[in-house]
């Protein structure tokens, strides 16, 4: 009996050890076969999975279409829905490799991972019934109205709607763009807070129920640059997909087709001036 | 990997973790009540002198208790509004979570008035008592102190399963680290403080659910070990 | 779009899920058999290191709630070292979860074992592996398996939350759906549907002809 014990002990200890963390950095990992894995929300049109598992989305797209200049096919990638709060968690427990879910360069982003140049830059907007009752356009609006906000967890926003003097008993927190589109379709909130592009897509899918505010109405410091996500120690491999995001950029004829598909167009191409280092500290 | 653990980090969430583990124990203790109503009739449901009553009861129960509390909460959270029937989050989880430990409950009340002895039944019957009357004085005593242990095992369940809430928005605990560690990119301090509070607070509960337990079946007059 | 429109379309998707939810059961539920008996073993010893040994982890891991566990194993336990694949985290955090509960339907059983049976196996100077093996593990099987039966069908239950930790299991086909569709009765109701036929037609029944051959060893004729 207590041998049978002792050799149970062993192989659970045998079984931990096997899969326990290497060190070994990401292109050491990929040239010795191991799956690039791109971790990602369910946020259409930014970044979601297929029904086969499948990358869609246009910051897939783009993170794809760069890796390709890298050498890397897409049958060499994986996918890894998060919930949106475990997207950096997720990268630095080494559950994925590099994030696309569509995260804005902020600084405290910038703190725990490294991003990758800007893939293009966005705005954010405020979503509303139809009509705008409230007449909602911004966050000094929100707070006027004592309007309940709906966001998701980790998003920018919540950062945002904080830095802007909304009080937490009218903010909502919900799992991803899910659940801010069903909570605005159940009434629970007065408005919701996202991406334009989210904002749009709410809107479209929602049959005219929903509004998209005027994002120039939103303040201008929620102009945002989003860079793909990698490890800290993943330094070599992010110097190597930014000199190839770099030659992506300057000829973006392929990239803006397969992103075009979900609404990336030219509008959206980063300015110089929006760089990664400029947003790390500023925003 | 860095697994330095950041005292001041978990000096700076401590407060808002305590205020969500409030709403926790709140979450927990409307939904046992709720489920201890939603088994009684449940129980009721299946000792109708209908046979078809019983019968589809019966079949409720047994899907209710068979399916996966999480997507049941799913279900009542986002179908509800598909059909036109809104309710906020915190009032889905409270019906699903009531209806869900309610068919365990009837479960235990099945068990409960099993083990009251066939005899008492039949003494009842015997002198002439009313139903209620049975049920009041003679049965549901008996019956009462054998149903608490199980009663008490679904206490702490029902607060172990609070954090399922959590994916429909409703804000305790559980919801407050991941909100919380969402919005400082770090999960190791507020996952970890969740368990030790649950620790903290399920272990004299579990502790007391088996002395109360030790001390029926002493009662009872069943030796225990 | 009708139900089954719906059904043509995403079905396969959510039978795939299914898949790995089926396998997450199989794995969960051989790690925490593993994990009852030996921890219900270390419970009944007279060692008493041992014996605390077992009852602080069943204690720990009975006192926590699972959905913690999981995101502890899957998040938190990377920085300690131990980096375990989503699946495995999922069956890990599960098996050792139920592993608790069991051990102590394990102890439960080896107490109900009438004392009089070790007390002959001794005086036949059975060794104690042979005592085990042969007198009071076969005893205690009809004993243990109405509450194990139990254990396991929640164990299916609890195998949605792995969706929760980036498992592709049925429970996360449905919300991918859900979240594309928008077709949450249909999506959440099928798999509802899924998880009832697999636990009332497949996972029961077959729990149920285990009791069965359990009783048919030790003489008992039916439960």
């Amino acid at each position: 009996m207590n041998r049978f014990i002792k050799s149970i002990g062993v192989f659970l200890v045998i079984l931990f050890s096997i899969t326990a963390v290497n060190a070994e950095t990401l292109t050491s990992k990929l040239k010795s076969g191991s799956k690039l894995r791109l971790g990602f929300g369910t946020a259409v049109p930014w970044a979601y999975a297929g029904d086969n598992g499948q990358a869609l989305g246009f910051v897939n797209m783009i993170a794809l279409t760069v890796l390709e200049e890298m050498g890397i096919t897409e049958d060499q990638t994986e996918t890894k829905v998060f919930e949106w709060s475990g997207l950096i968690p997720g990268l630095n427990a080494n559950r994925s490799d590099m994030v696309t879910g569509g995260m804005y360069i902020l600084k405290s982003r910038c703190e725990n991972m490294n991003f990758s140049d800007p893939i293009g830059v966005f705005g954010d907007a405020m979503m509303v019934p139809k009509g705008n009752p409230k007449g909602i356009n911004n966050y000094a609006d929100v707070i006027k109205t004592g309007a309940k906000l709906v966001t998701g967890a980790g998003f920018n926003t919540v950062e945002a709607a904080k830095k802007y003097g909304v009080p937490d008993s009218q903010m909502m927190l919900v799992e991803g763009e899910v659940g801010i589109l069903a909570a605005m379709k159940a009434g629970r909130a007065d408005v919701a807070v996202q991406t334009f592009f989210g904002a749009k897509e709410h809107e479209a899918k929602s049959n005219g129920m929903f509004e998209v505010t005027d994002p120039k109405l939103m303040p201008k410091e929620t102009l945002n640059v989003v860079g793909i996500g990698f490890r800290k120690s993943d330094v070599e491999f992010k110097d190597n997909f930014n000199k190839a995001l770099a030659k992506v950029m300057a000829n973006p004829a392929k990239m803006l087709e397969r992103a075009g598909e979900y609404g990336y167009d030219k509008a959206q191409l980063p300015p110089p001036s929006m760089s990664t280092e400029w947003a790390c500290s500023t925003k | 990997m860095d697994a330095e653990w950041k005292w001041d980090f978990v000096y700076q969430i401590l407060p808002k973790m305590l205020l969500a583990t409030l709403n926790t124990i709140m979450a927990a203790g409307i939904g046992y009540a709720i489920a201890v109503v939603v088994g009684m009739l449940f129980l009721v449901g299946q000792r109708t002198p209908y046979k078809i009553i019983n019968i589809l009861v019966r079949e409720i129960v047994e899907f209710i208790r068979s399916t996966p509390l999480l997507i049941q909460l799913f279900f009542v959270y986002f179908v509800g509004p598909q059909f036109g029937i809104v309710l906020s989050a915190w009032v889905s989880a409270m019906i699903t979570i009531g209806l869900h430990f309610g068919t365990y409950l009837s479960e235990v009340y099945r068990g409960a008035l099993k083990g009251v002895p066939i005899s008492q039944w039949e003494a009842c019957r015997a002198l002439n008592f009313s139903t209620i009357y049975t049920y009041k004085r003679i049965i549901f005593p008996q019956a009462f102190p054998i149903a608490i242990p199980g009663m008490g095992n679904y206490l702490v369940g029902i607060f172990k399963d609070t954090p399922l809430l959590s994916t429909i928005g409703v804000a305790e605990l559980f919801h407050a680290a991941t909100a919380v560690g969402g919005y400082h990119y770090r999960y190791l301090e507020p996952y970890t403080m969740v368990g030790v509070i649950f620790l903290i607070l399920s272990i004299p509960a579990a502790m007391g659910i088996r002395k109360l337990e030790r001390s029926v079946n002493k009662a009872q007059g069943k030796v225990k070990n | 779009m009708n139900y089954f429109s719906f059904l043509a379309e995403h079905g396969s998707t959510l039978l795939l899920g299914t898949v790995t939810t089926v396998k997450v059961l199989i794995c969960a539920t051989i790690l925490y058999v593993i994990i009852s008996i030996i921890f219900g073993l270390m419970r009944v010893s007279n060692n008493s290191f041992i014996q605390g040994v077992a009852t602080i982890y069943i204690e720990f891991f009975r006192g926590t709630s699972l959905m913690v566990q999981l995101f502890w194993v899957y998040y938190v336990l990377p920085f300690f070292g131990i980096s375990l694949e989503a699946f495995t985290s999922g069956v890990v955090a599960i098996g050792m979860n139920f592993g608790a509960y069991g051990a102590e339907i394990v102890r439960g059983g080896i107490i109900a074992v009438p004392k009089g049976q070790w007390e002959g196996a001794y005086a036949l100077n059975f060794s104690p592996a042979k005592r085990m093996r042969r007198i009071i593990i076969p005893q205690i099987f009809p004993i243990i398996l109405p509450p194990a039966a139990n254990l396991t069908v929640e164990l299916l239950k609890a195998t949605a939350l792995v969706a929760l930790v980036t498992v592709v299991d049925l429970t996360f086909e449905a919300k991918q759906i859900n979240s594309i569709t928008w077709l949450s009765a249909q999506c959440f109701g099928t798999a509802l549907i899924i998880y009832y036929i697999i636990s009332r037609f497949f996972l029961v029944p077959f729990l149920r002809w285990l009791e069965i051959i359990a009783a048919r060893k030790v003489g008992k004729e039916k439960i």
